[in-house]
């Protein structure tokens, strides 16, 4: 099977999984007892942030394979994953707020675990912006998994520190602790179908962009190849 | 180590022979205590130690990104990048050197800031105030060392001014969180001893840049001819 196929046959089962898992949040599931409806954007929240903090991870490490062995595909892959990261984080950002309006009365509040995300939505923002400031090729690869490194590592930090510094100011609301506790086997069961959807989007998207970087940098290295066959024949 | 403190001496040198950089953080700094304190004054009261150790990290931040970068910006300008690496220096003594002569320019602006903040919040000159300064020079090394690796990085790019501060800020987040605690605590007068968590977080982050600093600058460079 071609890899064309075999996108293709992960977009279509990403939208069968998708449906189904549409399906569950909206209809299957019940509606939780405090919360209400509301709870059911949470099927969408967790794998989203799971999705996100994964595809962080995945351009840290494929940069450092970058540097390491200095394939492209290790930087395209990296390069894809922050772009998809990005995307999700974003989202999780806005699901999260949505829940919290409702349910804690803002917007928006300096909680850890939100401001930790949004810390992490900045420092790929920045990567984002480091690639399109850089041109392509090798030199934003090199830069880029530079960056992604050094973020990687700052990530930790960035966690406890929040977490130190959100645990001894006073707390402005509870904490997030047993507001989605999933006491049916329904909600489990869409809370996993959901997170299988939301990873094969990830996924599918992953491996478009995958393919679009390669045939960019493909398209690249002929228009050099052209150019340089042009001067010869030029200088003949 | 002579040639690490070649190149720290002759970006001193020519400091000294035409003080920009340090004149250009210091005058930052400046423009950003006077902006927090019309912008919070009315609302600071009794905090004043909170206040001030918060003005303290905005001045740092604020003109270490915009200035710090310059050390390596300048000798990209001038293309004196190139014989530095040409030069038996090894990438990871240039990047101390060069993260050296940073964190020299941040702690003479910072020091000014101090002197400004002493007055505008009615400090005392007393041990509380250099605890303050200490922690403050602990946030410069590592600050040093980011936006030098930072500016490093994003030297090249289309943008470079907005894009090192975007990179560098919330990397910095870490350090900023735990300075702005341990100096307002210093500064409203706990000893070294109750501030040492958020000393430890800030060390962490020091090393962090350090050695991301020491491992990577050799990629950061390598191509620069």
């Amino acid at each position: 099977m071609s890899k064309g196929n075999a996108t293709k046959l992960l977009g279509a089962a990403t939208l069968g999984l998708m449906v189904a898992a549409l399906f569950m949040v909206f209809v299957y599931a019940p509606a939780e007892a405090t919360q209400g409806d509301v709870q059911r954007i949470f099927y969408f929240h967790v794998p989203l942030a799971w999705v996100a903090f994964a595809a962080f991870a995945i351009t840290a490490v494929a940069g450092l394979f970058y540097l390491w062995l200095g394939y492209p595909v290790f930087d395209q892959l990296a390069y894809a994953a922050a772009e998809a990261g990005v995307v999700f984080c974003t989202l999780v950002l806005v699901t999260g707020s949505l829940w919290a309006r409702p349910i804690w009365g803002t917007w928006w509040t300096w909680d850890s675990r939100l401001t930790s995300t949004f810390i992490l939505w900045l420092l790929y923002v920045g990567y984002l912006a480091l690639r399109a400031a850089l041109a392509d090729g090798e030199q934003g690869a090199r830069m880029g998994a530079v960056f992604g490194l050094v973020a990687a590592a700052d990530v930790p930090v960035v966690v406890v520190s929040v977490r130190l510094w959100r645990t001894i100011h006073p707390a402005v609301l509870v904490t997030r602790e047993g507001s989605h506790g999933l006491a049916d086997a329904r909600m489990v069961a869409t809370l996993l179908v959901s997170m299988v959807a939301v990873t094969a989007v990830f996924g599918w998207l992953l491996a478009l962009r995958v393919a679009t970087l390669r045939a960019e940098a493909r398209l690249r290295g002929l228009a050099a190849e052209l150019l340089a066959l042009e001067r010869a024949s030029e200088e003949n | 180590m002579r040639a690490m403190a070649a190149v720290l001496l002759k970006d001193v040198v020519v400091e000294l022979r035409g003080p920009m950089t340090t004149t250009a953080l210091a005058t930052v700094s400046l423009l950003v205590l006077v902006v927090l304190v019309f912008a919070f004054g009315p609302v600071w009261g009794q905090s004043e130690p909170t206040a001030a150790a918060g003005a303290l990290w905005v001045a740092l931040v604020v003109s270490g990104t915009l200035g710090g970068g310059r050390v390596v910006a300048v000798e990209r300008e001038r293309r004196c990048i190139d014989a530095l690496v040409l030069s038996p220096l090894d990438r990871g003594g240039l990047f101390v050197a060069k993260s050296a002569a940073a964190f020299v320019f941040i702690l003479v602006a910072e020091g000014f800031s101090l002197i400004v903040a002493l007055l505008f919040f009615n400090l005392a000159a007393d041990a509380a105030l250099a605890r303050t300064a200490a922690v403050l020079a602990l946030g410069a090394v590592g600050f040093a060392g980011l936006v030098t690796l930072v500016g490093a990085v994003g030297g090249r790019a289309k943008g470079r001014d907005f894009l090192v501060p975007l990179l560098a800020v919330p990397l910095y987040v870490p350090a900023l969180i735990a300075g702005v605690k341990a100096s307002a605590d210093a500064l409203g007068g706990a000893r070294l001893g109750e501030i040492a968590l958020w000393l430890k977080v800030l060390l962490s982050c020091d090393a962090i840049f350090v050695a991301a600093g020491l491992l990577l600058f050799e990629q950061v460079v390598a191509g620069s001819e």
